[in-house]
């Protein structure tokens, strides 16, 4: 029998049992259908409202102190393709490797990154150890001179701690720590200058053989397949009328905390 | 009409012990020279100690807890020479007397300040900030100023055409006569400034000499002899002689610390820094250790100051123990660092002067600064000047471009080699550190540097690759025939 004035509503096998358990009217089901709407409809935004600030953050997590991550800038090396590879250059504030064999082309990598820093205003600080900075070959591959500061220390041991307080001084956009062809032993000298330049957004940018800063580098970049090219000159070889054109070396990503590792450039290095 | 100011401190010896160590200000201390009470703080009069009266073991019987301190002349030049600075930093035109007060042109110092009175006060103050609790008089003359500032308020400005009135109660002994003068003139009932000015000059100077010309002329605010302006001191030196000898640094430190404490607060008077700090420590072994550290800028950063000190110490210590030390700043405009707007921040003045003091204690001198292109045609040749830092400008090169050159490091100095030529052409190389068989050869390049010095530079260059991975240029001396490599292509 239906009430004249009631709607008729589709009742379900359930709420029949419910109905039929409990007993309830129409009206009383009617009005129990109209919350389970509402309760479902606030579930719905209470959850959308929870992934959402899954997604920005609770108010409440959020602690004193606490950051959002800053995007990690970069110190442009100058060379194109070198930079698409590394999306944009050296990470600033990280310890950056350039390894490779004797000749392979470090120093030629290095001053040119130097150049391009010095010449965007950065103030530059080179470590070297083993004195073999020539001045006239720096100037000639770009570097500002002036802008410069050259650091000889006596030994490894006192570059590392030269180049800890450059980097604790602050200022100075890039470090190159010139090991030369003295290999340096895992020390905890890496910590201490990676966590000095995370704090001063200074780039260490380390010249070796071999890589020993371990897991503090967040970049590593190794030269490898050196290759040296030979022309014939036009005249003033006496002896055997070839000059020396220059190297070209294959420059791997050995390892890269923002990812990117195994990119290879080729890089060409030309004498003057 | 002038108006002279009088800066002084009274008990100098007193104010400069308790400014060279602050933990006697509030102490009954006495100061002795030859076994004689020649200065006591007030709180060591208050207990029956007399100056000038009382010897050393008399003091110590009246008072068992005096703080007896010998006469310190170092300390008490360094508080008369702040004492000056403080004048200087308002005024142009000041004297110094000899027992320490300080006497300035008034009327040409007031525009500074609003008033006279305002002057007296900002002298007060800039005393205190180095140290010393000063008293200021202002009036018509020396005489009256000093007189004013003895006797009056600390900071008591005696106007135009009041001195008479001024100096008419004061006392007679504040004029210190002549102990037979002073009975005299007891004798014939002037004891006040006032009896004594209204007596006829020369009626006085015929009966008590020129001792009572003097007097009369002081009684009537008269000076002798007018201000006459000396040119302030260009260095700021603060002095101190220690009690006993120091044989360590840290101690050393401490109390250099305290110096160069007091010379920075005497540089801030006029917004100065110190471009260079010379340090001259009294050995005990009778010698001295005179030492001078040039700051890469001029600052007033008390840190960078002790750093610097620190490292020249620690990398050359005295070689005896130190019984005096004396720091001298010199002063310099601070330069203030002017950013470029497009161009990144280079490293703060006041840090780069210590790190580079660290790196020189670090590394050695000469073994940091800027690398220099050598004006000679003699390979490898290096030179190195003095860092410092860069302007905002952009750098003024030619840009590098999109390639990359290949750079020569430098082996200094050149290694010997053995090389093994065939046909003129060398085939195999050896020497410390390197050594196979040439793959490639390149040159020779005939170079003639310097033909004119004593010790020509006469080669023949060849580029060799080896089979050890190397890239090297060598060359053969022309002259002995000796191989050499000076450089590693990288």
């Amino acid at each position: 029998m239906v009430l004249p004035g009631a709607r008729p509503i589709e009742v379900s096998a359930p709420m029949t049992l419910h109905r039929r358990r409990s007993g309830l009217g129409d009206d009383e089901l009617h009005e129990l259908r109209l919350d389970r709407r509402r309760i479902k409809s606030e579930t719905m935004a209470m959850s959308a409202a929870a992934a959402l600030l899954d997604r920005l953050g609770r108010p409440g997590a959020v602690r004193l102190g606490a950051t959002a991550p800053v995007p990690l800038l970069r110190l442009a090396t100058g060379l194109p393709a070198l930079d698409a590879a590394l999306e944009g250059g050296l990470p600033r504030g990280r310890v950056t490797e350039l390894v490779g064999v004797r000749s392979a082309g470090r120093t030629g990598l290095g001053c040119r990154i130097a150049a391009s820093a010095t010449r965007a205003g950065e103030t530059i600080a080179w470590v070297d150890p083993e004195d073999a900075l020539d001045p006239e070959a720096a100037d000639a591959a770009g570097v500002a001179l002036p802008r410069t500061l050259w650091v000889r220390p006596r030994d490894v041991i006192d570059a590392l701690r030269a180049a800890e307080i450059l980097l604790g001084a602050g200022g100075f956009g890039l470090v190159v720590l010139d090991l030369g062809f003295t290999g340096t032993a895992r020390t905890t000298a890496w910590t201490r200058l990676s966590r000095a330049a995370e704090r001063t957004r200074s780039t260490l940018l380390v010249l070796a053989t071999t890589r020993s800063a371990g897991s503090c580098a967040a970049l590593a970049l190794e030269l490898v397949g050196r290759r040296v090219r030979w022309s014939r000159g036009a005249g003033p070889g006496l002896l055997c009328g070839v000059l020396l054109d220059g190297i070209t070396a294959r420059l791997t990503v050995a390892r890269s905390r923002g990812g990117g590792a195994g990119r290879a450039v080729v890089l060409r290095q030309a004498c003057a | 009409m002038s108006r002279i100011a009088c800066l002084l401190v009274p008990d100098l010896p007193v104010a400069a012990l308790c400014r060279a160590d602050p933990t006697l200000l509030d102490r009954p201390l006495v100061v002795t020279e030859d076994a004689r009470v020649i200065a006591a703080a007030a709180s060591a009069r208050a207990r029956g100690v007399r100056v000038d009266v009382h010897s050393v073991a008399q003091a110590r019987a009246i008072a068992a807890d005096l703080v007896i301190h010998p006469r310190d002349p170092a300390v008490e030049a360094s508080a008369t020479r702040a004492l000056a600075d403080v004048a200087a930093s308002l005024a142009s035109r000041c004297e110094r007397s000899g027992d320490g007060a300080v006497y300035l042109d008034a009327a040409g110092a007031t525009h500074l300040t609003s008033s006279e009175g305002g002057l007296a006060s900002a002298l007060v103050a800039r005393a205190a900030r180095v140290g010393l609790a000063a008293r200021v008089g202002v009036g018509a003359s020396k005489t009256v100023a000093r007189l004013a500032a003895l006797h009056g308020d600390g900071c008591e400005v005696v106007p135009a055409g009041a001195e008479l009135g001024f100096l008419a109660p004061l006392p007679l002994t504040c004029l210190a006569p002549p102990a037979d003068v002073a009975a005299t003139l007891a004798r014939w009932g002037v004891h006040r400034l006032g009896d004594l000015a209204r007596l006829p000059a020369a009626e006085v100077t015929t009966r008590l000499g020129i001792a009572g010309a003097t007097l009369v002329l002081a009684a009537r605010g008269e000076d002798e002899l007018p201000l006459a302006p000396s040119p302030p001191p260009a260095d700021v030196e603060e002095a101190v002689t220690l009690e006993w000898p120091l044989d360590t640094i840290e101690p050393l430190l401490f109390v250099l610390r305290a110096l160069v404490e007091r010379a920075v607060a005497r540089l801030g008077l006029d917004g100065v820094g110190c471009a260079r700090l010379g340090v001259t420590l009294g050995l005990d072994d009778r010698s001295r250790d005179v030492r001078t550290l040039d700051l890469v800028a001029p600052t007033r950063d008390q840190k960078t100051l002790l750093t610097c000190l620190r490292v020249a110490l620690e990398s050359r210590p005295p070689r005896a123990a130190v019984v005096t030390a004396v720091v001298i700043a010199v002063p310099e405009r601070v330069r203030a660092a002017q950013l470029g707007l497009f161009t990144p921040p280079g490293p703060a003045p006041e840090r780069l002067a210590t790190t580079l003091a660290r790196l020189g204690a670090l590394c050695g001198p000469g073994r940091v600064g800027v690398p220099v292109v050598v004006d000679t045609h003699r390979p490898g040749a290096a030179d190195v000047a003095a860092f410092t830092p860069p302007s905002a400008a952009l750098p003024d090169t030619v840009p590098p471009g999109a390639s990359c050159r290949l750079v020569v490091r430098a082996l200094r100095p050149p290694r010997p080699l053995e090389v093994f030529a065939e046909r003129d052409a060398p085939c195999f190389v050896r020497g410390t550190g390197l050594g196979g068989r040439v793959v490639a050869v390149a040159g020779p390049w005939r170079i003639a540097a310097e033909w004119w010095s004593d010790v020509p530079c006469a080669r023949d260059y060849y580029d060799l690759e080896l089979t050890d991975g190397g890239l090297y240029r060598c060359y053969r001396e022309r002259e002995s025939g000796a191989w050499f490599v000076d450089g590693i292509y990288d």
